[in-house]
């Protein structure tokens, strides 16, 4: 086989040494005013969110819309919304790992550090909603002098405290595994230039000194040793075996918090499937959202191709037909199963005081991916964009029509009450955007956005395919 | 069943370089040739330094499978039990309680809860397992070669044997020899 017939439509072309160049460019450089700009409007979103959670803190949750059916407001939608939004980045690091995917390895980096911040984001949202957040530590089990009073293990809400504690630190030491080598390249750039940088003054050497220390700890003396390159390979694999079913799980499990529930709408067995069909799905509208976004920002066409914005195209059309199959098994069985509870609930979403919301979610999450069929149009990345936009926005409100409903209109008539959000509330749904991008923002400047290693390691396999080795 | 000396190579296998000399190849495919000479010439303290992980390297040098995956199942049983054992104690002896008519220790209702342990110390112990083994937490060693990490190939040989033999074994496949310390 010739070089040229083992090209595909993922390899680079370029010799390491330009790889290395390309990917740390953005995080050598000093960034460009169009980055400031945007991580002050971000930082700026982030600050004033902190000083709402904090006003909340003072003022009590009674300044938010939720009342006594509708315990769970914009916090518990935005705690569903992130979570899911983050497992597409374990979906893409691990189960495309496992299933030998390539088009992943240029992506991973980024869809794992999506994980981590939209993680970050969510598990901050519950703690605010305990009302009072300074007593966060009796959510665990420790020997204690309260009686001892221990939790109740048979709660979804304590099942949650162990998934996503145990989910985010999985998440953090898999990105911080797969980023290894390349702080070990870093490290080494950075000694080396570290003899040809001159600072102006004395605390700006200190600064780049810092730096080098800064790498060489963070590397943990990692020099490319075939034999630590043994150990490394399995754990990967290992790592990824054990993030999926865990990202199952994670998801399973904040469904649970809806279905063990005896509440019209939430009690149902469809429901923890159709949350991982729907975090797929939004998670990789997230995930596509932020690769466009790079991949012109940064020049890395020849990295991101067309063809791996064409499959995360792909992947949503068919998560999308999954949701929509999903909503209409749901609607099905209410109708099946003749239970006036379970129909009245899809009678108020059609038509009750939410109908608007539910209408918008429907328009907003089905229609969308459907661009996919024509070529003219999925070729087009501004209207990718637009579509994964739209599909989030349509994502957060399918949230909130969950949350919602079935609490709104419940048993008994004399407890119907009706959420209305209030400007606090609202603020804290932008703040969650703004704290997420902060951290993305922060992530593209400080830590290589694409994972050079294994992109090396699979031009090798290219030139090796190439040369007629395997 | 494999014996103790196996089971030990297979942990801890990594070795600093300290002795010996180190040796430039061109590009991975040379870097996987050299492995496979320098293993076949007998000699026992070697490794090779490469930016990424090369396809059939660890055959090549001959590594013994790696231990990890047992540590990992250690860890997972290790996480698993213990969990068990911890709400065990808590619901049947110290403070026994029933909630929602579920009985004291219910099994099904708390399987999450001994999963995510489990997947927990699973990968905690996988984690520490592979910095154990390759060696990891010394931040100040420096590759042989420095572009090891970025583009450059090199095998480090540590026996003590004279340049003309390092030459003989590995041919042109040498492009740069260099004498450690």
């Amino acid at each position: 086989m010739s070089l040229d017939a083992a090209k595909n439509a993922y390899t680079v072309g370029k010799s390491y040494g330009e790889i290395d160049n390309d990917i740390l460019n953005p995080v050598e450089g000093f960034p460009e005013k169009r980055w400031w700009t945007w991580f002050t409007i971000s930082l700026t979103g982030l600050l004033v969110y902190l000083g709402v959670i904090g006003y909340s803190f003072v003022k009590g949750l009674g300044i938010f819309g939720i009342n006594s059916p509708v315990n769970w407001g914009v916090y518990i939608i935005g705690l569903v919304f992130w979570l899911e939004i983050g497992h597409a980045g374990t979906m893409i690091s691990a189960i495309l790992y496992l299933f030998r995917q390539r088009w992943r390895t240029s992506i991973n980096r980024a869809a794992e550090a999506m994980t981590i911040f939209a993680v970050t984001t969510a598990a901050l949202l519950p703690l605010i909603h305990l009302g009072r957040p300074w007593m966060v530590n009796w959510l665990f089990p420790y020997p204690n002098d309260r009686g001892p009073l221990w939790n109740n293990f048979n709660s979804p809400l304590l099942w949650d405290v162990y998934a996503i504690s145990t989910y985010f630190t999985v998440s953090l030491f898999f990105w911080y595994m797969g980023l290894l080598p390349d702080f070990a390249a870093m490290r080494d750039r950075a000694v080396l230039g570290r003899n040809q940088l001159k600072a102006k003054t004395a605390i700006g050497e200190k600064l780049l000194d810092m730096r080098v220390w800064l790498l060489k700890v963070a590397a943990l003396g990692w020099v490319g040793s075939g034999k630590a390159w043994h150990h490394y390979e399995k754990m990967v694999m290992l790592l990824a075996a054990l993030a999926t079913p865990l990202v199952m799980s994670v998801q399973s499990i904040l469904s649970f918090d809806f279905v063990t529930s005896v509440v019209p709408g939430w009690h149902s067995t469809i429901l923890p499937i159709n949350f991982i069909t729907g975090s797929i799905y939004s998670g990789f509208a997230m995930v596509l959202s932020l690769v466009i976004i790079m991949r012109s920002a940064f020049n890395m066409k020849a990295y991101i191709t067309d063809r791996h914005i064409d499959n995360l195209g792909w992947v949503m059309l068919f998560t999308g037909m999954l949701v929509f199959f999903g909503y209409f098994i749901e609607l099905f069985m209410a109708y099946y199963s003749a239970n006036d509870f379970e129909q009245y609930v899809w009678t108020y979403r059609f038509v009750g005081d939410y109908a608007w919301a539910f209408w918008l979610t429907m328009v907003t999450i089905l229609l969308p991916p459907h661009i996919m069929w024509f070529k003219k149009l999925r070729n087009n990345h501004t209207l990718l964009f637009i579509m994964t936009v739209i599909i989030n926005i349509g994502m957060w409100f399918e949230r909130f029509v969950i949350t919602v409903t079935p609490v709104a209109r419940d048993f008994l008539p004399s407890s119907w009450r009706l959420y209305v959000p209030t400007v606090w509330d609202v603020i804290v749904v932008l703040g969650e955007f703004a704290m997420f991008f902060t951290f993305f923002l922060l992530f593209v400047r400080v830590l290589p956005s694409i994972a050079f290693t294994e992109v090396k390691m699979d031009e090798a396999g290219d030139l090796a395919k190439g040369k007629g080795h395997h | 069943m494999p014996s103790f000396k196996e089971i030990k190579e297979g942990l801890f296998s990594y070795e600093e370089v300290d002795s010996g000399y180190v040796v430039r190849v061109k590009d991975a495919h040379d870097l996987l040739e050299a492995a496979k000479k320098v293993r076949d010439a007998g000699i026992n303290r070697f490794d090779t330094f490469a930016p990424f992980p090369i396809h059939g390297m660890s055959e090549a040098m001959g590594l013994k499978r790696s231990w990890l995956p047992f540590i990992t199942l250690i860890g997972g049983i290790t996480g698993f039990t213990a969990n068990i054992s911890y709400i065990g104690y808590i619901t049947l002896i110290d403070w026994p309680i029933i909630y929602g008519g579920k009985g004291f220790f219910n099994f099904p209702s708390m399987f999450p809860l001994f999963f995510e342990i489990m997947i927990l110390f699973a990968s905690l112990s996988t984690v520490g397992g592979f910095m154990a083994l390759s060696g990891m937490g010394s931040i100040n060693r420096k590759p042989p070669i420095s572009e090891a990490t970025s583009d450059g190939f090199a095998i480090w040989i540590g026996d003590a044997m004279p340049e003309s033999e390092v030459k003989k074994i590995l041919g042109s496949l040498a492009m740069e020899i260099r004498s450690v310390n």
